[in-house]
């Protein structure tokens, strides 16, 4: 049932938005944002963090000074890269998978996701760490949803 | 659902009798495409209160809203379905009934 005089949406359009909205490209594409993002923090604050050399390489020429400094850096953005990529594709996985089974778009879908987030991400350490990682996770997400939802 | 419940194949005897069928399948037509629209209104009206929340942050549907109308066209159907089965049941029973309890009076 079509209204008169409106244009019919091309196929095309239709199927895109429609990989859009499903959970497999939300997950891809917090995963690559994470990922970008992981490795620009990590070279930023790879810089705070100098880990003890081993003095030989400051008696090297700086040629070489330079290209361990380099090695450091690249691997230690590379492993905080990969932590915000796995942070990002989990909790936008879950509030993905969340939604489509509350069939609800609130607020409440970033709280349980951060929850579930964190706790998975701290349940190495132990089931209390799981609980103050989901609710310390949860009310992080929930804040920043209801900045992003204020009108 | 067809429009057109008899068919254009209809060979009858004189014209005046095909004009009275036509007009007789232009009439149910009209009803059936009347009934249709009137389904459709309702439906989107009852869905549209069901699931979209009166905040509105953006005009496209986000993924909730798409599952929860999917979900409320499906139920209406069905909904249509079920009620339409026990209505004829009920209209059975009643006929059943009706007819013995006619001839009994």
């Amino acid at each position: 049932m079509a209204f008169p005089n409106k244009e019919p949406v091309p196929k095309e359009v239709i199927y895109m938005q429609m990989v859009q909205d499903s959970c497999i490209f939300k997950v891809a594409l917090s995963g690559v944002a994470g990922f970008a993002l992981g490795g620009l923090f990590g070279m930023f604050f790879s810089s705070f963090e100098m880990t003890p050399y081993d003095p030989a390489v400051y008696e090297q020429p700086m040629k070489q000074q330079l290209k361990a400094t380099a090695k450091d850096m690249i691997k230690r953005s590379f492993s905080t890269a990969k932590n915000f990529a796995i942070v990002g594709a989990i909790f936008s996985g879950t509030e993905c998978i969340i939604e489509e089974y509350r069939a609800k778009n609130d607020i409440y879908n970033g709280t349980a996701a951060g929850c579930i987030t964190g706790a998975v991400l701290a349940a190495k350490a132990g089931p209390q760490a799981a609980l103050i990682g989901c609710a310390g996770f949860a009310a992080f997400s929930t804040a920043i949803d209801y900045y992003l939802r204020r009108e | 659902m067809s429009f057109y419940p008899f068919g254009g194949g209809s060979s009858g005897g004189g014209s005046s009798q095909q004009q009275a069928v036509n007009a007789q399948n232009v009439a149910m037509a009209e009803n059936e495409l009347e009934m249709i629209t009137d389904t459709f209104y309702r439906i989107v009206d009852s869905c549209y209160k069901k699931c979209i929340p009166p905040k509105y942050i953006e005009g496209e549907l986000n993924k909730g809203e798409s599952v929860c109308i999917d979900r409320c066209v499906a139920k209406y159907f069905e909904v249509n379905t079920k009620v339409g089965e026990a209505l004829q049941k009920r209209g059975q029973q009643a006929g059943v009934g009706g007819a013995v309890t006619g001839f009994g009076a």
